[in-house]
């Protein structure tokens, strides 16, 4: 491992990771609140982000902000609202050069840290609240943000058949809330999302960069240690383990490409033995460009563009999708049922069986060559509390049998279908 | 064997590069510490090479369109197994995809990468095509086809070229058309092969974790001496002017998503880093995050975070674009061409130039990072006739009196073109 993994706790439900590597030529820094997922308060709490990236106290104005960004050689801001596992996770993060390519001595990574941290602590706020130009923009943005869903039509189909499957649990709320609580936001409700992320959400800090973190750990300690703390504690997973019975749902749209989703139980979680070879097998089921699904799917019969396999370990769940013909809906189904059958009887070559493997071991390899790769592996692990280094998975796969994998392959069954259509001749559709 | 060392200072960094025996110009870029390594293998063909004749020919051949992507999607499959069977052993990840004017094939991995570059250079310059397997892939190069049809931002772009272009085949979508690929046959495709997959006419660039001994055993066990001759495409003809300024088409989206391009002259300075990068910084300096516009913009509610720009350039076309989603389109045009033209009067200020060089400076220098960024740039850069680190240096030289005179020779408000999405009622 050619990178360092540094940890502190900095107050009450809140760390300090740093992932030190001389390879890179940037570095990145994120400041990450996690909550549980709330249906009521999603979109209060996702709204806070872009909030916190517009101002702040020591920059009270959004152009000369960016353009303080531009002095520190192009250094950019990023907001992300997420979910993992049971958290909602707001972020604000910052990416600039080392400091080994700036043209005077100066300390751009701590200069980095200190706007971050100003940013996150210090809003700028008008008799105690966010602005209320600023939020009606932001509020605006969210709606908007939340029905351009649509747009991308493959992650669309892959959204609602989740939705459906994760009906009434806390897994099954949207990060970034609904349009109707987005539209309830006033700036009052925004400050005191923004103070419950302060006071209750858990708080991870990473850097991911080259040089001495001891500062920069300095620079959040100085920040974040004196709050007032109270974290939440984080409410049980549902998990279900098989399907009872299968649900079927047709959508319609004005779209000449139908996306069929297939979304499987596995019974498999992130603290389960067989979790390599759940991943495993779904990578030899749908996971590279020589497994079952893309071979004999897409390429045997000339169905689709797509038609691939994902796992998700947190809610145990396996998910199919393709593009496909209208007309050819049920033979895709039936096609993909097909391979999954196979893969139980343990129908796949040794070939398959050592590529995948290979494979997998690639993609975990790759993960520790950028400092994206190795902040997102990282905070998974921190807020799933498992820890475990991408080497560490990489090795748990290569021990996995055959028969390990026809196993797991028989715990799948198929819970929900989710197809997205066209419209009918005729058809008007809203 | 030609082999020269490029380097750079700032970075203290350096890449090889390599005129091969047979004919392949090799970029090699080692970067230490890494354990992926990225390796591209691509030729000078793309979409808009559809029609062509070699040097010495006295006809033209006319191709269908979208040949140059389903080439790509074929050459994959040989007599026995294809290429992902092949890089199954490996466990390299490989992919590969067609632009306006190149096609690239890649991989990227950790281990065995020897194997899998053997593998690359075999199967890019081993051709086989039959009738049938050209049958079997129109069914899911449809497919693909399909998927952009739904694709609202895909549509927005190529409306856009529609508008910009009157002639020239970046009007055509790269896959072509269901009926244009239906004609397409296993000859034609052999046409285009011998024609553009010459190793003069290609490049193999590769960034990361490899020895650069390694890939010369390589390239001089697999490679065979290529012929060298020239191709000439036939030009375009394509006037100064703009087809049209604009085009509205309604698609299942939630707001309108817009693109408004400006045609540009394709300057003979000689001088393509120093344009490229005086280009960026004056679209940064007029609509980037830190200018007066942006936040203008911002602040009405006309555009939100997802508003950018880009310069579009290849050997014969030129255009800026700008794109983002927000209500009034027509008002985001109406204030960028206002702003367009303050700044061509009284001239972009120093300290904003100074800060968006300053920022282009961090932002080239991050891409040096990562190795398929590094292995992307250099092929790209190659192709347009630059070196690795030639706008990284333009940064440098670049002067404040250059941008303002750049300034008034691009963004004409007569060849501006607007692209709308609407919502459908």
């Amino acid at each position: 491992m050619a990178y360092q993994l540094i940890e502190h706790t900095i107050a009450p439900g809140i760390g300090f990771h740093a992932v030190s590597d001389d390879r890179f030529k940037t570095a990145r820094l994120s400041i990450n609140f996690c909550i549980p997922l709330d249906a009521g308060r999603a979109a209060e709490y996702a709204v806070v982000a872009p909030l916190l990236r517009r101002k702040c106290e020591e920059y009270p104005d959004f152009t000369a902000l960016n353009q303080k960004l531009c002095e520190m050689y192009g250094a950019s801001l990023y907001t992300d609202v997420k979910k993992i596992g049971g958290w909602q996770v707001v972020s604000l993060a910052i990416r600039s050069i080392d400091n080994r390519f700036v043209f005077a001595e100066e300390d751009l990574t701590g200069a980095c840290a200190q706007l971050l941290c100003s940013l996150a602590t210090k809003p700028y706020f008008v008799n105690g609240c966010f602005e209320d130009s600023e939020v009606e923009i932001e509020r605006q943005n969210l709606i908007d943000m939340i029905e351009s869903k649509i747009n991308d039509k493959r992650y669309y189909a892959i959204e609602r058949c989740e939705e459906l499957m994760y009906v009434n649990e806390p897994y099954g709320i949207d990060e970034y809330g609904t349009v109707e609580t987005a539209r309830s936001i006033t700036p009052q409700i925004a400050t005191q999302a923004y103070r419950d992320l302060m006071k209750h959400a858990r708080i991870e800090v990473m850097f991911t960069g080259h040089g001495d973190c001891k500062k920069i750990e300095a620079v959040f300690d100085k920040a974040l240690s004196s709050l007032e703390r109270e974290p939440a504690g984080q409410e049980e997973i549902v998990r279900i383990a098989g399907a009872q019975k299968v649900l079927e749902h047709v959508e319609r749209m004005d779209i000449v490409q139908s996306k069929l989703v297939m979304g499987f139980r596995t019974g498999t979680f992130a603290d389960s033995p067989d979790l390599s070879a759940m991943r495993l097998m779904t990578a030899i089921f749908g996971g590279t460009a020589f497994s079952r699904l893309f071979v004999h799917v897409r390429e045997e019969k000339s169905l689709c563009y797509y038609c691939a396999a994902r796992f998700d370990r947190i809610k145990g769940v396996m998910l199919v999708d393709s593009g496909v013909e209208d007309k050819n809906r049920e033979v895709a189904q039936q096609e993909i049922l097909h391979q999954l059958e196979i893969m139980r009887e343990g129908g796949f070559t040794d070939g398959e069986f050592e590529a995948a493997k290979l494979s997998l071991k690639n993609a975990f390899s790759t993960i520790t060559d950028s400092p994206e790769g190795l902040e997102s592996w990282y905070l998974i692990q921190v807020i799933a509390g498992t820890y475990t280094s991408p080497e560490a998975e990489s090795r748990a796969i290569s021990e996995v049998t055959k028969e390990q994998v026809a196993s797991a392959a028989k715990k799948v069954t198929l819970d929900t279908v989710y197809f997205l259509t066209g419209k009918e001749d005729g058809e008007v559709l809203a | 064997m030609k082999q020269e060392i490029v380097k750079n200072t700032q970075l203290g960094e350096q890449y090889y590069k390599i005129e091969h025996d047979s004919g392949l110009t090799i970029l090699l870029y080692p970067m230490k510490g890494y354990s992926s390594s990225y390796a591209l293998f691509g030729t000078k063909y793309g979409s808009i090479d559809n029609c062509f004749k070699r040097q010495g020919e006295a006809q033209f051949t006319k191709v269908p369109e979208g040949i140059a992507h389903f080439l790509e999607h074929k050459l994959f499959e040989s007599e026995e197994r294809d290429a992902f069977a092949r890089y199954a052993e490996t466990g390299a990840s490989a992919n590969a995809y067609t632009s306006f004017d190149k096609t690239c094939y890649l991989f990227s991995c950790t281990d065995n990468f020897k194997q899998s570059l053997d593998i690359l250079l075999d199967f890019v310059t081993s051709p086989y095509f039959t009738e049938q397997t050209v049958q079997k892939e129109q069914g899911i190069i449809g497919q693909e086809i399909r998927m952009y049809d739904d694709d609202p931002n895909w549509q927005v772009y190529f409306n856009l070229l529609k508008c910009l272009y009157q002639r020239h085949p970046l009007r055509i979508d790269i896959a072509g058309t269901v009926e244009s690929i239906a004609q397409i046959t296993a000859q034609d495709l052999y046409h285009c092969y011998n024609t553009f997959y010459n190793l003069h006419n290609m490049v193999l660039a590769i960034a990361g974790n490899f020895k650069v001994e390694e890939v010369l055993e390589s390239a001089d066990r697999i490679l065979k001496k290529a012929e060298d001759f020239h191709v000439v495409r036939a030009s375009s003809e394509e006037p100064e002017e703009v087809l049209s300024h604009e085009m509205q088409v309604s698609l299942p989206v939630s707001q309108p998503l817009f693109q408004i391009g400006f045609k540009e002259m394709i300057p003979c300075s000689g001088q393509l880093a120093k344009e490229y990068v005086l280009h960026t910084i004056a679209l940064e300096c007029i609509a980037g995050e830190s200018s007066e516009l942006y936040r203008k913009l911002y602040d009405a509610g006309l555009i939100n975070s997802s508003f950018g720009s880009e310069i579009m350039l290849g050997d014969d076309y030129r255009c800026t674009i700008f794109g983002g989603e927000g209500r009034d389109p027509g008002k985001v045009r109406e204030q960028l061409a206002a702003e367009i033209r303050k700044y061509k009067e009284k001239g972009i200020p120093e300290t904003l130039f100074e800060q968006q060089r300053k920022a282009l400076y961090g932002r080239y220098v991050r891409g040096f990072g990562s190795v398929d960024n590094v292995a992307g740039t250099m092929l790209g850069s190659y192709f347009l006739g630059l070196g690795e680190f030639d706008l990284l240096e333009a940064c440098a030289t670049v002067s404040y009196d250059e941008v303002n005179q750049y300034l008034r020779t691009i963004l004409h408000e007569e060849k501006m073109a607007l692209s709308v999405v609407n919502p459908q009622q």
